[in-house]
């Protein structure tokens, strides 16, 4: 949505390239290296990308040093629960206790997992239909494009998050459901990025080389439109993660996601609806975790967007 | 144009059938019999549970409803396509199904009763995002790198990428707990519910925190199309020669700027209060507000399947309209347009 500034750095950089010939002949300063420089220099994306980076480090490693000091993030010490319940933040807990006497802090990382596992798994799943469908409409053309598009136009016709919640209604909860139904009802937006992409790399005269040296399809496809149009779908998917990690807040919060004791951003807000007027914490902190997360993928995908020149919008 | 409109409605057609036919397959492949969830506890003779299934069109009935019976005198199951046929054909006559609780009522009036509160909430809404989106996009592209222009980008990102419930919740606590607490009950706004002692729904008071949460994420990327539209258009040729032959800064913005800027943003805004009817799930689930979407999810997790099918056709028909009429109007506003329909968001 941010216009991208044509600032002097591109125009400096672009006339280097020209400079010092094409890329092909330089396997070195590729389309990704020129990226990768670029992408250094924006300020926001190098937070956002420290940041993911922390939270990763964060959830992968919870299992060796946070339930010593925290302890489990699902199970309930009957014995010490009433003491323990809604303590508000403290030097021992940081981020307060939950109802059932559990660490928030600890449940907040821990819910960092399915958020991630989420993000990233069900935006794989839609980018691989996502980029199968796309591959297929744009190199096929004819009916396969109408074929595939008319469908993508069928499933962009639901309200996004009232699909989901329809799809999880019929397979039921779980986390595994979870990457299911929002993986699979994401592909049609990729598949439109992958499918314009391609179209607009395959008029291109080294395509038309590629056939005429007698290269197959596939050949075609992997060697040469692939690497040339996937910069806007890693953009798009970037993105997607953001997308799909407020997604399955929605999905759980509602009761429809991830099953509890399992700790989810979403679950734990809704427990702490209850407690709104007394332990606020309770729902704040989960909600602070979605927003720096999701705020990091945007900024991210917004920072890639700008470094790989690819244009999202129409103008 | 008469041409385009035609091909629009013609495109319309497959995508309906494609979009009901999957509803209608989600419904059906719900596991539990629909009996079962209909009784509930209770244990129904065998009578009453035939005339049910005939009720339903799960067997084959013939012209007066009763049930038709094979030569072994078992009832006759209807097949998947029949009942989507019958399915497509009460649609088209506004019928929606019957409730598998509240005593069998319709579908149809279930919703009739619900889509007023989601109509009026989406209206208040669709004010809010307006004013508030469209005035501190175009002050942020007026007053471009400033501090309000930082101060908007950075508020619509983090609007943009907080659950709206969670966001509905921070209003709760702000408006209606920290508010009522700090002016000891002086003022404060209702936290939850659809108004008044009777909830005859009078009552302004009640529609401003579920209307602003409902507002809050389409009212950001109002402002960021705003303010990226009017910055592209200052850029425009015809704006400099206004500002050349000696038009003022604020003419120009307004004369010149605004009306070719707003078109894209009165096309977004039309597009999204056509999503704000699907109901918004989430934001009533969180106000109690007695809409579609409240009612969807009530009827998803007691697995009253034909509300949710009848609910979720309605929903994604109204948004198929809706975004057919803005698609239309568009060509009409904007006679730059080129017909190839696609738009990217």
């Amino acid at each position: 949505m941010k216009e991208t500034n044509t600032n002097n750095f591109d125009v400096a950089e672009a006339s280097e390239e020209a400079r010092t010939g094409s890329g092909s002949v330089r396997p070195s300063r590729t389309l990704w290296g020129d990226a990768w420089q670029r992408l250094k220099r924006n300020k926001l994306a190098v937070i956002a990308a420290i940041w993911i980076i922390f939270i990763v480090i964060v959830a992968v490693s919870a299992d060796l040093w946070v339930p010593q000091h925290f302890g489990s993030p699902t199970e309930i010490d009957s014995a010490s629960m009433k003491d323990m319940s809604r303590l508000p933040p403290s030097p021992e807990h940081p981020f307060g206790t939950d109802t059932l006497g559990r660490d928030v802090l600890c449940r907040v990382i821990y819910g960092a997992r399915i958020s991630l596992s989420v993000g990233v798994l069900a935006t794989a799943i839609s980018t691989i239909i996502g980029l199968i469908a796309g591959a297929l409409a744009a190199y096929n053309g004819g009916w396969w494009d109408t074929l595939i598009m008319r469908t993508a136009d069928i499933f962009l016709a639901f309200p996004y998050t009232l699909f989901v919640i329809a799809m999880l209604a019929v397979i039921g909860p779980g986390i595994q459901n979870v990457f299911i139904a929002i993986g699979v009802l994401g592909w049609p937006s990729i598949a439109r990025v992958f499918r314009s992409a391609i179209l607009s790399v395959k008029e291109n005269d080294y395509v038309d080389a590629a056939r005429a040296m007698g290269a197959s399809d596939a050949r075609i496809i992997v060697r040469h439109i692939f690497p040339n149009s996937v910069a806007s779908v890693v953009v798009y998917a970037t993105m997607n993660i953001g997308g799909a990690i407020l997604t399955e807040s929605a999905l759980s919060f509602l009761g429809m996601g991830v099953v509890p004791p399992n700790p989810s951003w979403g679950i734990m807000i809704q427990d702490g609806q209850t407690y709104l007027a007394t332990e606020p914490w309770l729902m704040i902190m989960p909600g602070i975790a979605i927003l720096t997360t999701v705020l990091a993928f945007t900024l991210l995908g917004d920072g890639l967007r700008d470094a790989l020149d690819v244009k999202m919008k129409d103008a | 144009m008469i041409k385009y409109i035609a091909k629009r409605i013609v495109q319309f057609i497959p995508v309906f059938l494609g979009v009901t036919l999957i509803l209608f397959v989600l419904q059906n492949v719900v596991p539990g019999d629909p009996i079962k969830l209909i009784a509930g506890e209770k244990k129904l003779d065998e009578q009453t549970e035939i005339s049910l299934r005939a009720a339903y069109h799960l067997i084959e009935t013939d012209e007066n409803g009763e049930p038709v019976f094979d030569e072994n005198g078992n009832t006759i199951e209807t097949p998947m396509w029949k009942r989507y046929i019958q399915y497509i054909t009460g649609l088209l006559h506004g019928d929606l199904g019957r409730s598998y609780q509240q005593n069998g009522k319709p579908v149809a009036e279930i919703l009739a009763e619900k889509y007023p509160y989601t109509i009026k909430l989406a209206l208040v809404a669709i004010v809010i995002e307006s004013i508030i989106g469209i005035a501190a996009g175009m002050i942020s592209a007026i007053k471009r790198y400033s501090a309000w222009d930082i101060g908007v980008t950075t508020v619509t990102s983090a609007l943009v990428a907080m659950p709206a419930f969670w966001f509905g919740m921070l209003q709760q606590l702000f408006w209606g707990i920290f508010l009522k607490n700090v002016t000891g009950g002086a003022f404060y706004l209702p936290i939850s519910g659809a108004g008044g002692p009777h909830a005859e729904f009078q009552d302004w008071a009640y529609y401003m925190l579920p209307a602003l949460t409902l507002a809050a994420v389409s009212t950001a990327y109002t402002a960021r199309i705003m303010r990226s539209q009017l910055l592209e258009v200052l850029n425009q040729d015809y704006i400099r020669t206004a500002r050349a032959k000696g038009l003022s800064r604020k003419a120009v913005i307004f004369r010149h700027a605004l009306k070719n800027a707003l078109i894209p943003v009165v096309t977004y805004i039309g597009m999204d209060f056509g999503g704000m009817l699907a109901g918004a799930i989430l934001t009533e689930t969180v106000f109690n507000w007695p809409g579609v979407g409240f009612e969807t999810y009530r009827a998803i997790t007691q697995r009253d399947w034909p509300i949710v099918l009848g609910s979720v056709t309605v929903i994604v028909v109204v948004v198929m309209v809706i975004n057919l009429v803005v698609d239309v109007s568009y060509a009409f506003l904007d006679p730059r347009i080129r017909f190839d329909g696609s738009k990217s968001e």
